[in-house]
């Protein structure tokens, strides 16, 4: 996990599963469907912001290492490979370069930029425990099988390395020697760790049996509840997003890209998409910095000190 | 509440019966013990008490739940009412939250949301779980995740709780705890409690009934006093399974009525009793006597000592003035068991030794300091999480330690990389054997360790040659006629005995054992200590981290104290022991009064009679 504030501290965290998976939704798919440069814009500012308010510095370092540079590839791809579009600037190698291309790598670099800013919240927010919630209410037994796995991966993953500690410890070294015995210790893990896997099962199965599992009428049980906050927010959310959606979906707003660069994007309907859509995006994040102030208000006697972490004393 | 009438149990394709002719019964309320080896038929018994657990197999006679016969009740009621707790913790929970597991159970009897909100809450509240409520099941200890089993199953509210061996796999302490928390239960809920155990210490003084099983039998049964009597008449080697203050009570009063009976005494051996009221027990006798030995007025078995309390007081109070200011004992310091140790090279070398598994972490092992000379048994005790097995990946060489010096078989384990200290004669048996098979026979797991051992020292060997080593091998550690079976399907000593051959066929000069008694009988670990110490008097160096006290004392040569990342204090067994007095055996503890360096039951016997 990428997040630096732990679940308990992220206000937007603390709503309802729902309330998350809905603005998720929003956020992460319209860019991608409506790769309109000014939405695109709109979502890449406050994506870059909540991550990093949540990652602190190991998100902006992610961003810098790992984000930008996959944007100037994206940027860069998109021209020197797709020839469509009647701007040609200039030619390589006596392929043309058009400023078509490069207008919609330069958006496409902001919506995958943004995306992945948005799946590093969605890593920090989206608990397995929400996930596997969500999906208990379309499919009951679903949320199990799910649970089960997270069970299993980390067991898995601590009994190979104990296996592999094990076996050094009477001599079979799976990174010395001949590379053919090399394979062949590796393979004797990868069995052993089957049998052990199945072994060890059959007293899960019988803890699960014992506990009444297979009985008709299995109810999926969560710790969540669905609140008047989180109502409140619902409805806010829903009505915003209906606006931006509605003027994206009806044409008001419109991008086309090929073979001419033509953008219908300022109008009053525009305008109204624009500021719905940015208040989707940010509105997590203006909770949490509301959410912060009133606690440094109360620890600090500031609203606006920048210490928020606890300890830290205000510098007014 | 159950009621068990000749059950006979044979598991297909197996000769022996597992459960021969097997009556017993609990009321309900009751907190029953059953114990016996590994092997005797306590978890096939068990297992017969809840349909969803019985095994196939051919099977005569009836059980009986609330006067119903146990087949005959729904699942449904069967998963809420009859609790079932198995031996791994690990392998029970099912889910990756705490809250989740706590859940389970209800889930899938179909408890809607607010009454599952409510009765989990109530289990948190009661284990005081509310701490890791939101945990993964990941992070938790050892101790943590069996008590979370346990709260999981409590939390369908069952009327009997049955648990199969539930603290084999804990540390001492985390047993205890477990163990008080069934007695919890038992007083405040009123839940019967239906347990099997080997490990009796913890258990006997808070069990209403004990049963003992043999080889498929109930051997006798009834209140811990009488069990006790019945076992030492019988001369049952079940009797070494028995808390320290029960054997030492036993040894003290067998001989002297025996004592008596030579000066012509009529007394009967077996058990004195209060009165006129002599009576010998039997299986059928002792469940009468249940109810009268409850209360003490009308006790006709006298009481036996369970705890080292109770001991403490009997031996005080018989003995006074025996043991003389505390100056008669054992006798001077006894030779070290290995005294020319000191003249030799030491094989281990340990010197101001730091080590901290990340750079910005707390440090682990702190200015340590251990030598082990060839031919020692060394055990290393201490609380859990000190840093034990962390020391023994040093030796090991997976831990680099960063200060300090170390010189293990004649290199520095911080350099060593690879094969370069196994091949230099280290083996280690982890903690879990199960670890160490990749083989589909114990067989073919021995000759792949021997074969490739033996081209490792360039030593071309036939395979006949390579056979007769494993045989050797097996023969020392009794696993002959394990040899055909999937080491997966043998019992948890066996699998230490298969792990070890596994070890020895490397032909070690240092072996490294992490917690090696955990989960074993104490039969068993006579066993393996024969087996120690024969590879000790061939020169083999023995490095042992337990928490098993009483072992040690027994069986090593020396015995270190590790506490906040190093050793604190070392000496023989009897130094070692009678310096301390809360971290030390139960035999010193209850002795104390008397003598200072008695270290085992045996000991204390010894110098009483």
């Amino acid at each position: 996990m990428i997040g630096h504030i732990s679940e308990n501290r992220s206000i937007f965290a603390g709503y309802h599963p729902l309330v998350n998976y809905m603005w998720f939704a929003y956020v992460i798919l319209l860019p991608v469907f409506f790769m309109h440069p000014v939405i695109v814009a709109i979502s890449f500012v406050p994506a870059l912001a909540h991550s990093i308010y949540l990652g602190r510095r190991r998100a902006a370092r992610f961003g810098l290492c790992f984000v930008l540079p996959l944007m100037v590839i994206a940027a860069l791809f998109n021209p020197a490979f797709n020839h469509r579009g009647i701007t040609i600037l200039y030619y390589i190698n006596y392929n043309p370069i058009t400023l078509e291309a490069v207008i919609y790598g330069i958006v496409a670099a902001g919506m995958i930029g943004g995306v992945v800013f948005w799946f590093v919240c969605y890593n920090s927010i989206m608990t397995s425990d929400k996930f596997i919630y969500l999906f208990g209410r379309i499919v009951p037994a679903m949320s199990m099988v799910i649970s089960m796995a997270l069970r299993f991966v980390p067991r898995y993953r601590a009994q190979i390395k104990r296996i592999i500690a094990a076996r050094r410890g009477i001599g079979f070294d799976v990174s010395s020697g001949k590379f053919i015995e090399r394979v062949r210790s590796g393979g004797a893990i990868l069995s052993v760790m089957l049998t052990w896997a199945l072994e060890n099962g059959i007293e899960t199965g019988d803890s699960m049996l014992s506990r009444g599992y297979g009985l008709p009428g299995r109810t999926a049980y969560s710790n969540y509840r669905f609140d008047s906050r989180d109502r409140t927010l619902v409805l806010l959310l829903a009505a915003l997003m209906s606006v931006a959606l509605f003027v994206c979906v009806t044409g008001l707003i419109s991008v086309v890209y090929y073979p001419m660069f033509v953008m219908e994007s300022v109008s009053p309907f525009a305008g109204i998409a624009y500021v719905c859509h940015g208040a989707v995006c940010l509105l997590p994040l203006a909770l949490e910095l509301r959410e912060d102030a009133i606690w440094n208000m109360a620890l600090h006697g500031c609203g606006a000190c920048a210490g928020r972490q606890e300890g830290v004393p205000c510098l007014k | 509440m159950f009621e068990v009438r000749g059950l006979t149990f044979a598991y297909p394709e197996r000769g022996r019966a597992a459960l021969s002719d097997v009556s017993l019964s609990v009321e309900a309320g009751e907190f029953v013990v059953i114990c016996g080896k590994s092997g005797c038929g306590k978890s096939t018994l068990l297992r017969h008490l809840k349909t969803v657990l019985t095994p196939f197999g051919r099977r005569e006679g009836e059980v009986f739940f609330d006067g119903r016969l146990v087949e005959s009740i729904s699942k449904r009621e069967q998963a809420s009412r009859i609790g079932f707790v198995l031996q791994s913790a690990e392998n029970q929970i099912v889910t990756d939250k705490v809250w989740h597991e706590l859940a389970f159970g209800l889930e899938s009897l179909g408890e809607k949301t607010p009454v599952i909100r409510r009765r989990v809450a109530e289990m948190a509240s009661f284990f005081g779980i509310q701490e890791w409520y939101e945990k993964s099941v990941f992070e938790l200890s050892g101790g943590q995740k069996q008590i979370l089993a346990l709260a999981a199953v409590l939390a369908m509210q069952p009327d009997v709780l049955i648990l199969d061996e539930p603290t084999s796999q804990l540390d001492p302490i985390a047993a205890e705890d477990f163990i008080e928390t069934l007695k919890k239960i038992n007083d405040e809920i009123g839940t019967t409690i239906i347990l099997s155990e080997h490990r009796l210490e913890g258990v006997l003084p808070r069990a209403d009934r004990v049963a003992v099983m043999a080889e498929g039998r109930v051997l006798c049964e009834g209140g811990a006093s009488e069990v006790a009597w019945e076992l030492k008449r019988l001369g049952d080697p079940m009797l070494t399974a028995m808390p320290t203050p029960v054997r030492v009570y036993l040894a003290l009063e067998a001989s002297q009525a025996l004592r008596r009976v030579r000066r012509g005494s009529t007394e009967r051996l077996a058990p004195p009793s209060f009165g006129s009221a002599s009576l010998s027990v039997t299986p059928c006798s002792a469940s009468r006597l249940r109810r009268s030995t409850r209360s003490p007025g009308f006790s006709s078995v006298r009481q036996v000592p369970q705890t080292v309390r109770e001991g403490r007081v009997y031996l005080e109070g018989k003995y006074a003035g025996r043991g003389v200011d505390g100056e008669r004992g054992v006798g001077g310091d006894e030779p070290a068991r290995n005294n020319d140790g000191a003249t030799r090279e030491p094989i281990i070398e340990m010197k101001e030794l730091w080590f901290r598994y990340e750079r910005d972490g707390r440090d682990i092992v702190k200015d340590l300091a251990l030598n082990v000379y060839p031919g020692e048994f060394v055990a290393v005790v201490g609380g859990n999480g000190v840093g034990k097995s962390t020391m023994l990946g040093i030796v090991a060489g997976d831990n680099k330690y960063y200060r300090g010096k170390a010189r293990v078989l004649g290199f520095d384990p911080k350099k060593a990389d690879g094969r370069c200290l196994t091949d230099a004669g280290l083996a280690v048996l982890p903690q879990d054997p199960q670890t160490l098979f990749t083989r589909a026979t114990v067989f073919d797991n021995l000759i792949d360790v021997a074969t490739a051992h033996a081209k490792r020292r360039g030593e071309p060997a036939s395979p006949e040659e390579i056979e007769a080593e494993v045989c050797r091998v097996c023969e020392m550690t009794d696993i002959v006629n394990l040899m055909g079976f999937h080491p997966f399907d043998v019992s948890g000593g066996e699998q230490q005995r298969t792990g070890l051959a596994m070890a020895l066929l490397t032909k070690p000069k240092l072996l490294l054992l992490d917690e090696p008694t955990k989960g074993m009988d104490s039969f068993f670990k006579e066993k393996f200590s024969a087996i120690l110490k024969r590879l000790c008097s061939d020169g083999i160096a023995v490095l042992m981290v337990s928490h098993d006290v009483e072992f040690c004392a027994k069986y090593t040569d020396r015995c270190a104290l590790f506490f906040n990342g190093g050793i604190v204090s070392e000496g023989t067994p009897r130094k070692f022991f009678s310096g301390n007095s809360f971290y030390t055996t139960a035999a010193n503890r209850m002795a104390r009064g008397l003598f200072h360096d008695a270290i085992t039951a045996e000991e204390v016997v010894a110098l009483l009679l």
